[in-house]
């Protein structure tokens, strides 16, 4: 079958001699479409060489964040009725031609050792694999963005939690004074706040991933419903969970530790007397 | 053998308006079970060999001997370890851990030197009734007047059975009544073979040691002993 975007022109009685199509969901709930029911269908808005089909299912459109916003009011037909839908009444039949082609393979890493024979075996034909990721694939773009963008919030976000860390540290310079005229060596106190660090760390962390894994699902039924689709918008999968763990642990023992270092480089007296 | 030997000792802080001479030239030996007290106006360098002393500070010059050991040859840890094996602090303001009860502030330079738990209760039990605070034991500091916590602190200084005992003005914050109390304590302790060393402008909580130093200008001026 062949997808093409078409107007709905009217819905004629149930007969079973049409060709069969099928209707994306969005535009049956448009229309009022429903399996069984005969529709004409034409390849311009006037209505030109309009023909009968007979809509043999409803289906979800693949998502496709390239058409977002834009409501798949879609109908995949045959690729000889579309032909023959489309085709203008002067040409004759089978003098059509293909100048592309997507390629999709059941192991996509041969998708594009497939596409080059192809172009090489067919000139004047573009075979390339679907999905391909070239440089200028806006999408690779777009990932640039949101690393640049995540690397920003991280270095920000770093500067933010150590003036924090160093803020609550301070809270605690007499505690800490005590603890060094006591006879804690420096060391001793630095692996108490590494350890009490990475526990903050891994519970900030923790709490964090379980606030995307919570809020995921309702910002991607907000987005679905608000663009009528069936894309993911958010996804916390288990490689994120661990790059998120991997980078705010060690972030956040190492931003404990780097303010505490700052304040038990001073001498105990100083820090017991307030 | 002296536990402090301490030989032509000075202090100098370096300050933005030139450098500070606290301690100038000081020798002194305190012996086990001494009981010295170390008194003069403010500023004449009394806490600044108090922390020396206590192996706190290190000096600018001259030579401190712990126990036979040279202090400003040790390292930060070195000397960290002997304030928690063989030095008590008590302090004017107390410094007792808020977030801790008066037992488990005593527990805890225990629990630092290694000692296992149910021993460190045991003695945390102990020293408290010692002090007179039995019965207070699960309050927090924030729950006891200023000569309970007092008390506390003076249990806490001696939980690791130190042969030194630095207390820097440890009626300063107390009324009469409870600063007597105090100093009748320290006394106790000092009786009962712990080495005291006491900064004070209080003169009669000096008057209370053997021997009494007078300090001006960072020099011990005078030496009495009863």
């Amino acid at each position: 079958m062949a997808g093409a975007v078409l107007s709905a022109a009217a819905v004629l009685g149930a007969q079973e001699a049409q060709p069969p199509i099928l209707v994306s969901r969005q535009l049956a709930a448009l229309e009022r479409l429903a399996v069984g029911d005969i529709v004409e269908l034409a390849a311009d808005a006037r209505g030109t060489n309009a023909r009968p089909f007979r809509i043999v299912g409803i289906y979800e459109p693949t998502p496709d964040p390239m058409r977002l916003g834009s409501v798949p009011r879609e109908v995949r037909l045959h690729l000889p009725d579309l032909l023959a839908l489309t085709r203008d009444p002067a040409v004759p039949a089978g003098s059509e031609h293909v100048e592309a082609i997507n390629v999709a393979l059941a192991d996509p890493g041969d998708a594009q050792q497939f596409a080059r024979d192809v172009n090489a075996r067919l000139p004047g034909l573009v075979a390339r694999p679907t999905g391909a990721a070239g440089p200028d694939n806006p999408f690779i773009v777009i990932e640039r963005f949101h690393l640049a963008i995540a690397v920003v919030t991280i270095v920000a976000a770093t500067v933010f939690l150590l003036a924090l860390t160093i803020m609550l540290v301070d809270e605690r310079r007499e505690t800490v004074g005590v603890l060094r005229l006591i006879g804690l060596p420096v060391r001793r106190i630095l692996t108490q706040v590494l350890v009490e660090g990475v526990l903050i760390a891994s519970a900030g962390a923790l709490f964090g991933l379980a606030l995307a894994a919570a809020s995921q699902g309702l910002i991607n039924r907000f987005f679905q419903w608000r663009y009528d689709t069936a894309l993911i918008f958010v996804r916390v999968t288990p490689e994120v969970a661990a790059t998120c763990v991997a980078i705010a642990v060690p972030l956040g023992a190492a931003a404990t530790v780097a303010a505490s270092w700052a304040l038990l480089r001073r001498g105990a007296l100083r820090l017991a007397r307030r | 053998m002296a536990i402090i030997d301490a030989s032509n000792v000075s202090r100098v802080f370096p300050m933005p308006a030139g450098p500070v001479t606290a301690v100038r030239g000081v020798s002194l030996t305190i012996a086990e079970a001494e009981h010295t007290a170390i008194k003069g106006p403010s500023g004449c360098g009394k806490s600044p060999l108090l922390h020396m002393l206590g192996c706190v500070d290190t000096p600018s010059a001259g030579t401190l001997l712990f126990d036979g050991r040279d202090v400003s040859a040790l390292s930060d840890r070195e000397r960290s370890l002997l304030r928690l094996r063989q030095i008590g602090f008590v302090f004017q303001r107390f410094f007792l851990l808020p977030m801790l009860t008066a037992a488990e502030n005593v527990e805890l330079p225990q629990a630092e030197a290694g000692v296992p738990p149910g021993e460190r209760r045991r003695r945390s039990r102990e020293l408290l009734d010692y002090v007179g605070l039995g019965a207070r034991a699960d309050h927090r500091p924030s729950q006891l007047s200023g000569g309970e916590m007092q008390r506390v602190a003076i249990a806490r200084a001696l939980a690791n059975r130190p042969r030194l005992l630095l207390a820097d003005e440890p009626t300063g914050e107390l009324d009469e009544a409870t600063g007597e109390q105090i100093a009748a304590l320290l006394d106790r302790v000092n009786a009962d073979g712990t080495a005291l060393v006491i900064v004070t402008h209080d003169h009669e909580l000096a008057n209370r040691a053997r021997r009494v130093l007078t300090m001006r200008d960072g020099r011990i001026e005078r030496e009495d002993t009863r």
